[in-house]
């Protein structure tokens, strides 16, 4: 669910004016989309679509980033430099972004491995049809290896800011994990 | 906020007429009460006796779920037949209790959506689409268990954490409050108890690391009246070694004790939700209900002490929310066997054959407990309706195997009594687990479990349907189900039970011996608590059939009435 851009505003009027004057925001939102990109696609295959992404997630995980609880070389000190608050107007501006098609190719066999391995980990029950939804991230239509790679973090846990995901993901071996990276690349976004 | 006002939006309402003698009443549409729709307190205060609305939750301030009309009964539920089915929006796990006033019928589905529907022929009325916030908290599915009526209005509790009202004619909201923070994991998904001015409501969040509470808001303005935190600032309580059912624990209390001196009273992020109905006892002015489990749920080394008020029966005074009894069943939980299942208030036999005032709850471990409404002391608990196991052994990094499985026993599935049988009607489930522990510091308002359940997918799962006399504990029947239950019963004084299964078949069972009389196969799973009303002399049971998102049982979007056919 997003929120309506007159709810931007309305945050922006809560914040202490000190906040607003003296931050950045668009300087703030181009130089993530250095990386995560312009038109929503990221600079690097390994690096994750956030162009649309829910609002409370993004803004979650630059507080996990932020906080040590998700730790990433460039992510963690990017995070440490915002505030609360700065880091929910940052969310907000990049979740109200276009997510953008990524064309994605599976492997024979990655759906029926990637579906079973769904089943067995009871995905749907909070993840559903995998658009997302306020703590959930979407993941239909995300970069193939970020969902590989933060999987394994999760799986091995140099992740630790869901240890529910990575309890999941402790029965899951690397192929599975590969197939649904590569399956879950190619579902299309509603 | 979006309305839709359509009466009746093609495709939506399959009026499916079963039977020519509804179809020939079509000519008229009055309702016994012509076409009033104001809830008076009066109303409220007798709903026992109303057999043509179903105004509560669980049909009466007791909570009894015992409906008093007979026409459908023993001898004729056999000829009970869909009289309409109505296909909401919204195909997805449905925990809603259908309310009916005066021949209109309240629903609610999943993400917060209402409907008034026609509760002879199944017509939208209106829809009305709550404006969801970016923040939604929901651990089990994005649930709702349904609406409070009082006056003219309809109040529903959201997936964001806010109270609102809605206009019973129009479905046009009136007001809407926030009752707390969602960022830190407040969300609602139980039907709101209205008692004269006020609109009760818990929280959910035991999975977050919340503080619960039942509040009390005005109706008319939305302004809070009086919070009741169910986990006090002395939370420790008195190192309590043994369950209510008298099991060790296994605590460590030294070790307790030292993290106690070291990390202090940890009521803050302890959990306790509320989020099932209170009981409400007018003569006394009391409000009971169950507190659920501690946070984090299996790690108890953060949360020194018994963790009061949480798994526990508690009774707070109606005009102020102060305390004013207590019992726990569970000091210091680590398993998440906690008290969800509403508790009824009913006559019950105490240790001396004496009739007193009684409180039942159906809990998690498989028992029901039965209370003295008096001081909320233990009377007595019921012999065990699943398998126990291993109880209590400790959850462990590697898991440890311990039945019931955190699902329970009973679920926040409502019970149902008969008062003439003296008999509550509970469903269960068996649904071995094991146990894992892993500690992790406060995730400042995300998932905060401490470790894992973890279904043993070789063991078969089950439920049953079990019949508790609660003047002795004792089982009278049992009826075992395909896969374990969740979702509710209704008892009538038609000598029946009616409850609902995951694979979608709705049965009606001999209320006395348990014997099956009707079933009807509902294309999803049935796991909301029937309801039944009455229209111009015709007697409905009503059941919402969209499945359940927790038990993954099939999804629909389904309400469905039946009456009997001739
Ligand atoms: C130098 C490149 C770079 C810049 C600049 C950058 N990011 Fe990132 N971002 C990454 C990488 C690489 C990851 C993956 C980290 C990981 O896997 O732990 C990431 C991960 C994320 C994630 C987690 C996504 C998910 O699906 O879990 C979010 C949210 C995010 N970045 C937001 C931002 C924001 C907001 C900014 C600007 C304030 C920003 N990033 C700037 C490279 C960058
Ligand atoms: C108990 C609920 C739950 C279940 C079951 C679950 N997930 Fe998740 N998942 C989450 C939540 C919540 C998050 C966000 C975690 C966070 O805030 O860091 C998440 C995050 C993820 C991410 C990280 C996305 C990103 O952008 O970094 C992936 C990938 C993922 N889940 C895949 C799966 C798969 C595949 C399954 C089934 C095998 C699964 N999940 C089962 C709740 C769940």
């Amino acid at each position: 669910m997003r929120l309506p851009l007159a709810a931007l505003a309305l945050i922006l009027a809560a914040l202490p004016a000190a906040a607003q004057e003296e931050f950045d925001l668009e300087g703030t939102v181009a130089m993530c989309v250095s990386c995560h990109g312009e038109d929503g696609v990221p600079v690097a295959p390994e690096f994750p679509v956030i162009s649309g992404q829910q609002y409370f997630y993004i803004y979650t995980q630059l507080r996990d980033f932020g906080a040590g609880r998700r730790d990433n070389d460039i992510m963690t000190p990017i995070s440490a430099d915002l505030s609360r608050d700065q880091a929910k107007l940052v969310a907000q501006a990049i979740a109200e972004m276009p997510w953008p098609e990524i064309a994605a190719e599976a492997e024979e066999g990655d759906r029926a491995a990637a579906e079973s391995a769904f089943t067995a980990g009871q995905c749907s029950a909070c993840h559903g049809k995998w658009q997302g939804d306020s703590r959930i991230p979407r993941l239909a239509g995300q970069q193939s290896d970020y969902l590989i790679q933060t999987m394994l973090d999760l799986k091995h846990k140099t992740r630790a800011n869901a240890p529910d995901m990575s309890n999941i993901m402790a029965d899951m071996d690397e192929d599975q994990i590969g197939a649904m990276g590569r399956y879950l690349a190619t579902l299309t976004v509603q | 906020m979006k309305m839709i006002k359509t009466l009746l939006a093609a495709g939506m309402v399959a009026g499916a007429v079963a039977n020519s003698a509804t179809a020939q009443e079509e000519t008229t549409s009055s309702t016994l009460y012509g076409d009033m729709q104001y809830v008076t307190q009066d109303m409220l205060t007798r709903a026992d006796g109303d057999g043509n609305n179903f105004l509560h939750t669980n049909h009466n301030y007791a909570q009894t779920r015992y409906y008093p009309a007979s026409q459908i009964n023993t001898s004729n539920v056999g000829k009970l037949r869909p009289a309409w089915i109505f296909q909401t929006e919204v195909v997805d796990t449905m925990e809603t209790s259908p309310i009916v006033v005066n021949g209109v019928m309240y629903v609610t589905t999943a993400f917060n959506h209402v409907y008034a529907l026609n509760a002879r022929t199944g017509e939208q009325i209106w829809h009305h689409k709550h404006s969801m916030g970016p923040v939604t908290t929901y651990c089990c599915g994005p649930n709702n268990r349904g609406v409070a009526v009082a006056g003219g209005k309809v109040f529903m509790g959201t997936l964001d954490a806010k109270l609102v009202a809605l206009d019973a004619k129009t479905g046009k909201q009136l007001w809407e409050t926030q009752i707390a923070e969602p960022e830190l994991g407040y969300s609602e998904t139980m039907a709101p108890s209205v008692v004269e001015d006020m609109v009760l409501i818990g929280t959910n969040g035991g999975e977050y690391g919340i503080r619960g509470f039942v509040k009390a808001f005005d109706t008319e303005t939305g302004e809070l009246k009086w919070t009741f935190h169910t986990t006090p600032e002395n939370s420790v309580g008195v190192w309590e070694t043994h369950d209510a059912t008298g099991r060790d624990m296994l605590r460590d209390i030294e070790a307790e004790k030292a993290a106690l001196a070291e990390l202090g009273d940890p009521y803050e992020t302890l959990g306790g939700g509320v989020w099932q109905n209170p009981a409400v006892d007018l003569e006394t002015r009391r409000v009971y209900f169950v507190v659920g489990n501690p946070s984090p749920d299996l790690d108890g080394s953060l949360r020194p002490g018994d963790n009061l008020y949480t798994d526990s029966l508690v009774a707070v005074d109606l005009d102020t929310g102060e305390y004013v009894c207590h019992f726990q069943y569970i000091a210091h939980d680590v398993w998440d066997l906690d008290a969800v299942s509403p508790p009824i208030i009913t006559m019950v036999k105490d240790e001396n054959g004496n009739d007193v005032k009684g409180i039942l709850h159906g809990g998690k471990t498989g028992h029901v407990y039965v209370h003295d409404a008096d001081d909320c002391s233990l009377i007595r608990f019921s012999e065990a309706m699943v398998p126990q196991e291993n109880m209590w052994v400790l959850p462990t990094a590697d898991g440890a195997r311990m039945l019931p499985g955190a699902n329970g026993g009973v679920e926040w599935s409502p019970m149902a009594i008969d008062p003439n049988l003296r008999l509550s009607y509970v469903i269960n489930l068996h649904q071995p687990m094991t146990y894992h522990v892993e500690s992790t510091p406060y995730p400042e308002g995300k998932l905060w479990l401490g470790g894992a359940f973890k279904v043993i997918p070789e063991e078969e799962q089950w439920g049953n349907v079990s019949a508790v006399d609660y003047d002795t504990g004792q089982i009278r029947w049992k009826v075992r189900t395909e896969q374990p239950m969740i979702g509710g019963i209704l008892a009538t004084a038609g000598g029946l039970v009616f409850t609902g299964e995951g694979n979608g078949l709705f049965k009606a069972y001999n209320s006395e011996n348990g014997s099956e009389l009707w079933r009807f196969q509902a294309g999803a799973g049935v796991n909301a608590p029937p309801s039944s009303y009455t229209v111009e002399g015709t007697q409905y049971i009503v059941v919402a059939a969209g499945g359940n998102a927790q038990l993954n049982y099939k999804r629909g979007n389904n309400i469905i009435a039946f009456t009997l056919s001739d």
